[in-house]
C-alpha cells in the first residue's frame, strides 16, 4: 500500500471531477439533438474497475445515479469477456436502466491490461422507438409499447463495431441523429479514457488504486458526519401524484418512512401506493436517485460524489409500487416522479431539519413536440425546457430561485437558447418572462415562475405533454403560502382551445396554432407579514408581484 | 531618445515600467487615484521625468515617449462593485428576462442557499418593443418606434447613462437594431450605445444579450476614463501612440476600446501570463503558474506553452462571448479588511480598504484592519522603508485597528489576530491557485510559481507550503509585472465573418474574397499604428462542424492551404482536432459533410519587446548587502525571530539566502520563509527553491552551497 497523500488525494478528486466536467463539455459541443446540445439532458460519470462511482457530471441528476449499479451489472454480466476497446449500449428499465430514452455508453479503461476504470455517458435520446415518436407515450401498458429494450450489449469489440448490432438498433429508432449522438457520447467516453490513463500513468496504478480508496473513506466519514447531525428517529411523509394518464381523477400517494440511526439513513417506501397500470411508474433507479438527490440538498453541497457518499443511505422500495414497476410495466413517466418524492421527503424532514429544508418546489409540467419543419424539409424533436421551469421553494433566509425548474435537476438542465430553438425547430417564440404573482408568499418568497408563448411552424405537428402540478401547486413552510399552478393551453387557427391533460397525445396540431404555458412558482416560506417591506417594493417596481397582490398577501400599503 | 512606457492601473497601486531603448528599465510605482485614474497616470509621469537621468520637464519626458501600453482595471472593478452606469435594455418583446434568467441555470445544483445574480439592468428598465425578424432575418413584424421611442422617455427620466439594443435573430439581419439605434442616438446623443449586431454579431440570443449589456454597463466608466487621459497627455504634449492592453493578450488603440468597453474587462492582469513566461525561460520552462497580488485583488493564471485562452467566459457569473485569457480572480489583495462573520470566525476580504481610505497604517482615515496592517504587526512590512520610505505605515495605527476588530473579539493578542490574518490571507489565494490547477486537472506543484504584485512575495512562501510547490521566481519587476508585459504584448485584432458553406463544395473564389478583406482591413489597422510590413503576420481559421451539429471547433489552416484550395488539409486538420476535442470523427462517413460557419482572421503587429539584459555571474555569498535585520513571524514555528535583511537592489546573479530572510526593494518585500532559500538567476530574478530541492536551481548553486 503507497503512503496516502493528502494533496494528491485532492488532485485525484479534482481530477476526476474535471474530467467528468470535460466529458460533459464534449457531449454538448458535439450532439445534434437540442435535448442534448442546448439542454444538457445527459450525465456522465468516472467509475472504478468494479463500477463504484467515482465522480459524476450530474446535468440531470436524476439520471446519474442508476449509472454505478449498471456499470457493476455489466460487468456481472459479461462475467469476465470485458476487453480492451469493448464499448457497451444499455437502457433497459428493468435491468436498473432509470428511463428507456436516457441511453448509456460504457467504456471500459485498461491500464496495462487491467481493467482499471469506466468512463461511462448516459443521455435523453431523440427517440427510442416504441410506438410514439420522441418516446413518452402516455398510452403505454407495456414496456415494448414504449421503447426498444437494449440490455447490456456490446457494439463495439476490441475496437471493432459490430455492424450488425448497431444497425439493429438503429433500424428500430426513427431519427438519424440518435446515431450520431450516440458516437459523439462514445466520443465523450474516449475522452475519459484518455484523460484517466494519463492520470494514472502520472502517478502509477497503485497510487490510484489506494487513493481512490481513500477517497471513497473520507467521503463516508462526511456523509456520515452529516446524517448525524440529525436527530435520530422515525418521520414520514407524502405526496401526491395525479392522474395515471388513463384514469381520469385517478390518484396515487407517495409514502415514505425514514429513519435516522446515528449515522445511517434509510428511506422505506413500503407504504407507498401500488403500481399503476399506465406508464406512471418508476424503476427503482429512477427513484432511488430522486431520493438521493432530494437528500443531498440537505446536506453539506461540498460532499464529493463517489461510492462513500452513496454509502450510508438505504432506499427500500418493495417491488410492484408505484416507484418500483415490475416487469413488464411501463414507466417512462418514472423520473418525473421526482417532484412529489421530493415533496414527500421534505415534509417528513422539516420538523427536525428547519433549516436545511425548503418549501415544496414547482412541480415539472413539460411538453415535447415533433413533427417536420418544412422549410428544412426535415424532422425535429423538441422537449420545450424553457416552458417548464418554474419557482424553487424558499428556505430560511434565502428567497427562492427563480424560474430554476423542476428539483430533478436543480438548475442543471437548460432552457434553449432563443434563437437556437427557432434554428431546430419550425416554431417562433412570443414570449418567455417571469410570471408575475406566481411566487409563494412568505417572510422569504418562494421562487417565481413563467409565462411562455409560441407559435407553432409546421401543420400536423405531434404535442406530448407530461408532467404533474395543474392540480396542487407547491407547499409553504412554517407560515408561507404556497406557490401557482401549471397549465398548458393551445389555441387552434380556428379559435378553438384545447387544454391537454398534464399526461398526453395531441396530434395533428395545424400551423399557426399558438402554445401557451405557465410553470407556477416555488411555496414561500415563514409569514408573510415578516418579509422585508423595501424588498416588497422593489418587487412592485420590477413588476413581479402586483399591488394588489402585495397588499392582499403581504398587508403592504406603499408609502 | 525614444521611450516606451507600460501602465498598468489597479485598484490600489498604478505601475509604471519604462523601456529606454536598450538601456536599463525602471519601474515605479504611485498610489492610484480611483475617482479619477488618470491623475495617478500624470503622478507617476511626472516622478519619472524627475528622476531620468538627467532630470526631465514633463513636456520633455512626453516628446521623448513613443508609445504607451496602457492597462486598466477601471472597467473590471465597476462590474464587480456594482458600480456601473444606470443602463437600460431595449429588447425584443417578450424576452425582455433573458439577461436575468441566464438560461435558468443555478451554478450549485444542491446548494439552495445559492442565489441568482443581480442583473445588471433591473427588470424596469428591460424595455420589450414590438418588431420581429424570423430565424432567417426576415422581417415578420415591423419595428414599432412608439415602442422604442416610449422606452427612450422612460430612460430618460430615470436618468439612464448608457443604453443596450439586443434584437431576437439580429444576427441574421442588423436592421431593426440599427433603427432603433438611431433614434436612441437622437433623443440621447450622450447616452453611450451599444448594438448588438454590431458587437457581436453571431447567433445565441443569451450570450448576446448579456455581452452587449456588460458593455453598455461599463461603457461609459471607460470612456470617460479614457478621454480625461487622452486630453491630460496631449496637454502635456504626448504625440506618441496610445495602446489599449485587451483581455486577449494584445493590444489595441483607445478608439476600437471605447466602442468594445467589454474587451478591457481583463485588460488589467492579461499582460501578467505573457510576462511570466518569458521569466521561467530562463530555467527553461515552458509552463508556470503566475499570480499577482496587487492591493485589491488576486490573479492566477496558468500557462501551458502558451497563456491559456478561452473563447467565450464569465465574469461575477455573466456570460461574456469574446476571446480572453483564462484568468481566475478573487478578492485578496493588501488592502483586504479582516472582519469576523455571524458565527465569529476571521474571514478576510473581498472588501478592500483599496487606496482611499486605504489600510489603516497608511493614515489616511482608514479604521478597518487591512492585510497590509496584518504584514507590518509581523514584520514583514518595514514601516521607514514602505515605497522605498516615501510613504511612512503607521504602526500604531495598525495594531489599534487589528485590536478593536480582530484581536480583542476573538481574544487574541495582537500579534496572534495578525498571524491569523495572514494565514486566512494566503488560504483564499492557494485556493485561487487550486481553481486554475487541480480543478482543471493539473497539479500545481509541477509548475514554476511566478509571483508578481507589490504584496505577492510577502505571501508566497506559506501559499507554496499550503499547494507543497517546490519553485518559486520573484522578477525584478515583479511589482509591477503587467506594467513590463504590456510592453511584450503584440497588436492583436480579432476579426469574424460567417461564412456558411459545405466544404466539399466550396466556392473558393468567394472564401479568398472574404479572407482578403478581413486581412485588409487588419492590415489598414496595423498600418494606421505605424506597425511595418515586415512586421504583420496573420492567422487565419475556419469555424467548421459536422452537418447539423450545434457547435463549431477552430482549425487554423494556412494561407497557402488557402492559396492552393488545398481541401484534404483543411478537411484533416478538422477531423483531427474534432477527435482531440471530443474523442472521435466522422472521416469518411458520407452522411457527415463538413460545413464552414464562420471565418476567423487576427492580425497580429508584432512590437518591439524589451531585451532581457544577462548578468554576469558573481559568487553565492551575499552579506554584503546585508542591511540589519529586524524581528519577523516565521508561521510554521508560530513565533517572532529575528532575521537579515537584505537590500534586494546590490544583490546579483548568484547571490544565494537561507531562510528565513527579509529581502527588501522599493516596491516589494520578500518573505524567505524558514523552509526556502533563494538564488538570484541570470535575469536578476529571485528564485526561491524549497531547500531540500537544490536539484530545481543546479546550474546556480552549482558547488557553491553545501
Amino acid at each position: 500500500m503507497s503512503k496516502i497523500d493528502p494533496i494528491l488525494l485532492s488532485v485525484y478528486a479534482r481530477a476526476f471531477k474535471s474530467i467528468a466536467d470535460e466529458m460533459s463539455i464534449s457531449v454538448q459541443q458535439s450532439t445534434r439533438s437540442p435535448i442534448l446540445c442546448e439542454a444538457k439532458d445527459f450525465v456522465t460519470g468516472l467509475y472504478d474497475g468494479e463500477g463504484n462511482m467515482l465522480e459524476q457530471m450530474e446535468n440531470l441528476p436524476i439520471l446519474a445515479f442508476s449509472l454505478a449499479p449498471v456499470c457493476k451489472y455489466i460487468i456481472d454480466y459479461y462475467d469476465g469477456n470485458i476487453n480492451e476497446g469493448d464499448v457497451f449500449f444499455h437502457n433497459d428499465v428493468f435491468s436498473m436502466g432509470n428511463q428507456n430514452n436516457d441511453v448509456a455508453v460504457y467504456k471500459p479503461i485498461f491500464f496495462d491490461g487491467q481493467l482499471v476504470a469506466w468512463s461511462a455517458v448516459k443521455g435523453h435520446q431523440a427517440d427510442i422507438g416504441g410506438n410514439v415518436a420522441g418516446g413518452y407515450n402516455p398510452n403505454a401498458t407495456e414496456v415494448w409499447q414504449e421503447a426498444l429494450r437494449i440490455p447490456p450489449i456490446k457494439v463495439v469489440e476490441g475496437g471493432k463495431l459490430r455492424k450488425d448490432i448497431w444497425n439493429l438498433i438503429f433500424a428500430n429508432i426513427r431519427f438519424d441523429i440518435v446515431q450520431h449522438d450516440m458516437k459523439a457520447q462514445m466520443g465523450a467516453c474516449v475522452i475519459g479514457e484518455r484523460r484517466m490513463l494519463d492520470l494514472i500513468g502520472k502517478y502509477g496504478l497503485e497510487s490510484y488504486q489506494d487513493h481512490k480508496q481513500a477517497l471513497f473513506e473520507a467521503t463516508k466519514k462526511m456523509m456520515q458526519a452529516e446524517i448525524r447531525k440529525v436527530p435520530n428517529g422515525t418521520y414520514t411523509g407524502e405526496g401526491k401524484v395525479f392522474y395515471d394518464g388513463r384514469h381520469k381523477g385517478s390518484e396515487f400517494t407517495i409514502r415514505v418512512k425514514i429513519t435516522v440511526e446515528d449515522e445511517k439513513i434509510t428511506f422505506d417506501y413500503e407504504d407507498t401506493d401500488a403500481q399503476t397500470d399506465g406508464f406512471v411508474n418508476g424503476t427503482y433507479t429512477s427513484s432511488a436517485s430522486a431520493t438521493i438527490l432530494t437528500f443531498l440538498q440537505m446536506v453539506n453541497p461540498d460532499i464529493p460524489h463517489n461510492q462513500g457518499m452513496v454509502e450510508p443511505i438505504e432506499i427500500l422500495i418493495p417491488e410492484g409500487k408505484i416507484l418500483n414497476a415490475s416487469y413488464p410495466k411501463a414507466t417512462t413517466f418514472g423520473n418525473h416522479l421526482c417532484p412529489p418524492n421530493a415533496d414527500a421527503i421534505i415534509r417528513a424532514l422539516s420538523p427536525v431539519m428547519p433549516n436545511k429544508v425548503t418549501a415544496g418546489w414547482n412541480n415539472l409540467l413539460c411538453s415535447l413536440s415533433t413533427g417536420k419543419d418544412a422549410e428544412k424539409d426535415d424532422t425535429y424533436v423538441d422537449i420545450f425546457f424553457m416552458g417548464m421551469k418554474g419557482g424553487s421553494g424558499a428556505m430560511d433566509g434565502t428567497d427562492g430561485y427563480d424560474h430554476i425548474g423542476m428539483i430533478d435537476a436543480s438548475g442543471g438542465v437548460l432552457d434553449q437558447d432563443y434563437e437556437m430553438f427557432e434554428q431546430q425547430t419550425p416554431h417562433t417564440l412570443i414570449k418567455h418572462e417571469y410570471d408575475m404573482d406566481s411566487a409563494g408568499a412568505g417572510r422569504w418568497r418562494g421562487g417565481l415562475g413563467t409565462e411562455t408563448i409560441y407559435e407553432i411552424g409546421s401543420d400536423d405537428t405531434q404535442i406530448v405533454t407530461f408532467g404533474d402540478g395543474d392540480f396542487e401547486g407547491s407547499f409553504g413552510l412554517f407560515g408561507g403560502k404556497g406557490g401557482g399552478l401549471n397549465l398548458i393551453k393551445m389555441t387552434y387557427p380556428d379559435g378553438t382551445e384545447v387544454i391537454p391533460n398534464n399526461k398526453d397525445l395531441i396530434t395533428g396540431v395545424p400551423k399557426g396554432t399558438v402554445y401557451f404555458q405557465t410553470a407556477g412558482g416555488g411555496g414561500g416560506y415563514g409569514r408573510p407579514g415578516e418579509r422585508d417591506r423595501e424588498a416588497l417594493a422593489r418587487e412592485i417596481r420590477d413588476g413581479i408581484i402586483s399591488k394588489e397582490k402585495a397588499a392582499e398577501l403581504y398587508d403592504y400599503a406603499e408609502g | 531618445m525614444s521611450l516606451k512606457i507600460g501602465i498598468d492601473v489597479g485598484g490600489t497601486f498604478t505601475d509604471f515600467f519604462v523601456d529606454q531603448s536598450g538601456k536599463e528599465t525602471r519601474i515605479h510605482k504611485t498610489l492610484s487615484t480611483p475617482s479619477d485614474p488618470s491623475i495617478a497616470v500624470m503622478n507617476g509621469l511626472t516622478d519619472i521625468a524627475e528622476s531620468m537621468d538627467p532630470p526631465m520637464s514633463l513636456t520633455e519626458l512626453a516628446a521623448a515617449v513613443d508609445t504607451i501600453v496602457h492597462g486598466t482595471t477601471v472597467t473590471t472593478n465597476a462590474t464587480l462593485t456594482s458600480n456601473g452606469a444606470k443602463t437600460g435594455l431595449i429588447t425584443t418583446e417578450g424576452v425582455r428576462d433573458a439577461l436575468e434568467m441566464r438560461r435558468g441555470i443555478r451554478e450549485e445544483q444542491y446548494n439552495n442557499r445559492c442565489t441568482n445574480v443581480v442583473p445588471l439592468v433591473p427588470r424596469y428598465l428591460r424595455q420589450g418593443v414590438g418588431g420581429r425578424l424570423d430565424r432567417n432575418g426576415k422581417e415578420i413584424k415591423p419595428l414599432d418606434l412608439n415602442d422604442v421611442q416610449k422606452a427612450i422617455d422612460l430612460f430618460k427620466a430615470d436618468g439612464v447613462k448608457a443604453v443596450a439594443i439586443c434584437f431576437m435573430n439580429s444576427f441574421a439581419n442588423g436592421d431593426h437594431e440599427q433603427r432603433a439605434a438611431e433614434l436612441v442616438r437622437r433623443e440621447m446623443p450622450e447616452a453611450y450605445l451599444t448594438v448588438s449586431s454590431d458587437l457581436l454579431p453571431s447567433i445565441r440570443f443569451y450570450e448576446r444579450v448579456s455581452t452587449t449589456a456588460l458593455n453598455s454597463y461599463i461603457g461609459p466608466i471607460l470612456d470617460h476614463y479614457l478621454n480625461q487621459l487622452l486630453n491630460r497627455l496631449k496637454d502635456i504634449g504626448f504625440k506618441g501612440i496610445l495602446l489599449i492592453m485587451q483581455s486577449n493578450g494584445g493590444v489595441m488603440t483607445p478608439q476600437i476600446a471605447k466602442e468594445k468597453a467589454a474587451l478591457t474587462l481583463l485588460s488589467g492582469p492579461a499582460a501578467g501570463p505573457g510576462a511570466g513566461l518569458q521569466y521561467v525561460k530562463a530555467h527553461n520552462q515552458e509552463n508556470c503558474i503566475v499570480v499577482d497580488m496587487g492591493g485589491t485583488s488576486f490573479e492566477a493564471a496558468l500557462v501551458v506553452g502558451s497563456p491559456v485562452v478561452v473563447n467565450e467566459g464569465e465574469i461575477d457569473r455573466r456570460r461574456l462571448a469574446l476571446p480572453m485569457l483564462g484568468i481566475h480572480t478573487i478578492g485578496a489583495g493588501g488592502g483586504s479588511v479582516g472582519w469576523l462573520d455571524e458565527g465569529g470566525l476571521l474571514r478576510m476580504g473581498p472588501e478592500s480598504a483599496g487606496a482611499a481610505p486605504g489600510p489603516a497604517s497608511y493614515m489616511k482615515g482608514g479604521t478597518k484592519p487591512a492585510c497590509t496592517d496584518a504584514n507590518l504587526v509581523l514584520g514583514y512590512l518595514n514601516p521607514d522603508f514602505f515605497a522605498g520610505g516615501t510613504m511612512k505605515l503607521d504602526m500604531d495605527a495598525a495594531r489599534k485597528a487589528i485590536d478593536e476588530h480582530v484581536a480583542t473579539p476573538m481574544g487574541f493578542s495582537i500579534e496572534e489576530a495578525a498571524a491569523g490574518m495572514y494565514r486566512i490571507a494566503c488560504m483564499n489565494m492557494a485556493q485561487g491557485i487550486r481553481e486554475i490547477t487541480i480543478k482543471r486537472g493539473f497539479d500545481p506543484r509541477e509548475f514554476p510559481l511566478v509571483v508578481a504584485g507589490g504584496a505577492g512575495p510577502t505571501h508566497s512562501c506559506l501559499i507554496c507550503e499550503e499547494l507543497q510547490i517546490p519553485f518559486q521566481l520573484v522578477p525584478r519587476e515583479s511589482s509591477i509585472l503587467c506594467a513590463a508585459g504590456m510592453l511584450m504584448s503584440d497588436l492583436r485584432h480579432d476579426f469574424v465573418r460567417t461564412f456558411v458553406a459545405l466544404l466539399n463544395d466550396l466556392d473558393w473564389a468567394a472564401l479568398n474574397k472574404v479572407v482578403s478583406a478581413m486581412v485588409d482591413e487588419g492590415n489598414k489597422l496595423l498600418e494606421q499604428e505605424n506597425i511595418p510590413e515586415d512586421r504583420r503576420s496573420t492567422i487565419i481559421k475556419l469555424d467548421c462542424r459536422y452537418l447539423r451539429q450545434y457547435h463549431e471547433v477552430s482549425v487554423e489552416v494556412s494561407q497557402s492551404d488557402v492559396d492552393s484550395h488545398n481541401l484534404d488539409a483543411i478537411a484533416a486538420a478538422f477531423h483531427e482536432e474534432h477527435n482531440r476535442l471530443f474523442g472521435y470523427s466522422l472521416e469518411g462517413d458520407a452522411d457527415a459533410p463538413v460545413e464552414i460557419i464562420n471565418i476567423r482572421v487576427q492580425s497580429v503587429g508584432e512590437v518591439e519587446k524589451p531585451a532581457f539584459r544577462t548578468e554576469e555571474k558573481s559568487s553565492a555569498d551575499a552579506s554584503y548587502a546585508i542591511k540589519g535585520e529586524r524581528s519577523v513571524y516565521i508561521p510554521e514555528d508560530k513565533e517572532f525571530r529575528t532575521v537579515p535583511v537584505y537590500d534586494g537592489h546590490k544583490m546579483v546573479h548568484g547571490n544565494h539566502v537561507d531562510g528565513p530572510a527579509m529581502i527588501e526593494q522599493v516596491t516589494t518585500a520578500i518573505f524567505v520563509g524558514g523552509t526556502f532559500n533563494c538564488v538570484i538567476d541570470q535575469y536578476g530574478s529571485f528564485a526561491l527553491y524549497r531547500k531540500d530541492r537544490t536539484d530545481l536551481v543546479s546550474s546556480l548553486i552549482k558547488g557553491e552551497t553545501a
